[in-house]
């Protein structure tokens, strides 16, 4: 990341200068300096859209950038959420299981200790034993490893068969939509050893952290989120600028022209895919802690084609646009369907946003991509004249 | 004398059809070689066996001095031998500049992660702007490739051909759509070309191949049919009746 990166790439400075004032503000005005402005709620509600927003500049790049729409980047965001969730969750079962033990006269062993643990996690899907993928759930470091290391793996074999097996366009869409479904279905089980439907709750608790006010925790999580999504923004932007990026870009606009230059087109394609799916688990990594539950609906394939449509009304094949496509379509999607934007009543109907908002967001979809295909982002050419 | 490319019989079939039949047909070390034929004669076909797009049923084509076979390798494989490839259509990546579609092409390594950490040398510039101003953009470099003319864009794939480096060059019509002088220019870049490394151009234009004066090869129903300088195979009665008889009466 030289010198030359940055001075080719004015717009990477803009977004970070932006993205510095606007978390500054953010922090002054919450309730964790006293001011209060912004509330908890609302803090945890715009950390959360700084992760949407990470996991949007992936499919960006993924998507805008190399051409695959992949339908399954918010799999390997619950992925994420889930590694990061099982350590929340059995480190804070282990300290209160380990206070309601220690009036007792005769010290528990740690089987003892264990099997409570288990039947606190486990009994609400009629279980207390610890699947074996939990084996690691005690130790941070190793969740914090795997938030990193499934989704990698996990798109690295996926897209290894995908790519090498030359399937394209609509069908790969299929294909990763396949995956996210089955990954979803799956955890819906209860024997899936995460809880079935339930997912996992009280995330928002800190182990070691419990005296510490929400007020603080979440504005902790807010800038830590900021933070990663400055580096992301950066990282990639690094990766899609110079010849990597020509090459990549040279893929979604002609695979076949950048074979016979004689570049290896599948590794690029696996390279680029298994990157982002790495950024997605780690932006769920962060979210779902100040989300406090996560359950498998949040992998359905419907969030993975959300996540493409926030892309796509932001402005594909541009970072910021994905920025604010998650950002601007999240928000308001959390405005409307919880309740804020108040009902129009026509007389002879009234149209509850509740249930109206996804016919609100379909067709500014399709709008979009109809008369705007350069989406929200789009708007900045008009306001920066290109060097000619 | 030693080869550089030997294709011997080769046969493809799509579905019955014989694209290619029992195709047997070599080129030396820098040479310049035009191959005509009506259309469906397989000359595409015989593009897409020699650069792995497509596989034969039988034969064998055989690469260079160290006698590769070229069939079991992949695309990038044998752009990486030295096989350059210019499509019909101009394809250049429209949405990038002139400088960056050569760049892409220029010699370099192949990998993503020697691609991920490449910095920019004063040496490739420089090969990039010779170049340029081989195929004449020199003054075009920052422009967006979308931006260029027809002709611009064949001579820009030409272009990244050559900084490919390729021992093999292999052109697609390359005179097609082009206004008489862009042709000019065109005969001259592919025969300053031919003078370091084999050029084979498939055309079926028969003034352009006149031009570039060079050894023919007529190709009919997957296999070739006369061989030799464009007046010889002109003159033989069987390539009047199946070709010139009938596309240039």
């Amino acid at each position: 990341m030289n010198k030359s990166f940055i001075a080719q790439n004015p717009s990477v400075l803009w977004f970070l200068a932006a993205l510095g004032l606007f978390t500054l503000a953010v922090t002054l005005l919450s309730e964790a300096t006293g001011v209060g402005l912004i509330s908890t709620s609302f803090v945890k509600t715009l950390g959360k859209t700084l992760c949407l927003c990470l996991i949007a500049i992936a499919m960006d790049v993924v998507w805008g950038y190399c051409g695959i729409l992949s339908l399954g980047h918010f799999a390997f965001f619950g992925i994420g959420g889930y590694a990061v969730g099982m350590w929340l969750m059995y480190a804070r079962t282990e300290g209160i299981v380990l206070e309601s033990l220690s009036g007792q006269v005769i010290p528990p062993t740690p089987q003892e200790i264990s099997d409570a643990i288990g039947n606190q996690i486990f009994g609400v899907v009629g279980s207390s034993d610890f699947p074996l993928i939990w084996a690691f759930a005690d130790n941070l470091f190793l969740q914090l490893a795997m938030v990193v290391l499934i989704p990698g793996l996990l798109a690295l074999v996926f897209g290894w068969l995908a790519f090498r097996s030359r399937v394209t366009g609509v069908y790969l869409s299929i294909l990763t939509q396949a995956m996210t479904l089955a990954l979803s279905l799956y955890l819906f089980q209860n024997d899936s050893g995460l809880r079935g439907n339930n997912g996992l709750s009280g995330l928002q608790n800190i182990p070691g952290f419990e005296a510490t006010p929400q007020a603080t925790i979440s504005i902790v999580f807010f800038l830590v989120s900021a933070l990663a999504l400055g580096l992301g923004y950066v990282f990639f932007a690094w990766v899609i600028s110079g010849k990597m990026g020509s090459v990549v870009k040279g893929i979604r606009d002609n695979e076949a022209r950048v074979r016979f230059l004689g570049y290896h087109v599948e590794s690029y394609k696996l390279f680029i895919f298994t990157i982002t799916a790495i950024i997605s688990g780690i932006a769920g990594a962060l979210y779902y802690p100040q989300a406090g539950i996560i359950n498998p609906g949040e992998i359905a394939p419907i969030t993975s084609i959300y996540l493409a449509v926030w892309v796509a009304i932001g402005g594909r094949g541009r970072l910021y646009g994905a920025v604010i496509g998650a950002a601007f379509v999240s928000l308001l999607s959390s405005w409307f369907t919880g309740g804020g934007a108040p009902d129009i009543n026509l007389g002879f109907y009234t149209i509850q946003w509740t249930d109206w908002w996804l016919v609100l967001l379909g067709l500014s979809f399709v709008a979009v991509t109809l008369f705007f295909p350069k989406g929200i982002g789009g708007l900045f050419d008009y306001l920066v004249r290109k060097p000619s | 004398m030693s080869m550089l490319l030997e294709v011997s019989g080769v046969t493809v079939t799509f579905d019955g059809f014989r694209a290619i039949n029992n195709l047997s047909i070599n080129f030396a070390e820098a040479e310049l070689r035009a191959i005509i034929g009506p259309n469906g004669a397989g000359k595409t076909t015989f593009m897409d066996i020699v650069t792995g797009k497509t596989r034969p049923d039988e034969g064998h084509v055989i690469w260079g001095e160290r006698n590769i076979s070229l069939l079991g390798l992949s695309e990038s494989k044998i752009a990486m031998e030295g096989i350059g490839r210019k499509f019909q259509k101009p394809t250049v990546f429209e949405a990038q500049t002139v400088r960056q579609n050569l760049a892409m092409a220029l010699k370099t390594p192949r990998d993503p992660f020697a691609v991920l950490m490449h910095r920019k040398t004063a040496q490739n510039a420089e090969r990039i702007e010779k170049i340029a101003e081989e195929i004449g953009l020199l003054n075009s470099l920052t422009r967006v490739a979308g931006e260029l003319s027809h002709g611009q864009k064949q001579w820009l794939e030409i272009g990244m051909l050559l900084a490919q480096d390729p021992r093999l060059l292999l052109v697609d019509e390359p005179a097609a759509g082009m206004t008489v002088e862009e042709r000019e220019k065109t005969t001259d870049i592919l025969k300053r070309a031919a003078e370091t490394r084999a050029v084979v151009v498939v055309e079926h234009d028969m003034e352009f191949v006149r031009r570039l004066d060079c050894k023919v090869t007529v190709l009919h129903e997957g296999a070739v049919l006369a061989e030799g300088s464009l007046d010889h195979v002109t003159s033989n009665q069987t390539v009047i009746d199946v070709y010139l008889g009938r596309g240039h009466a």
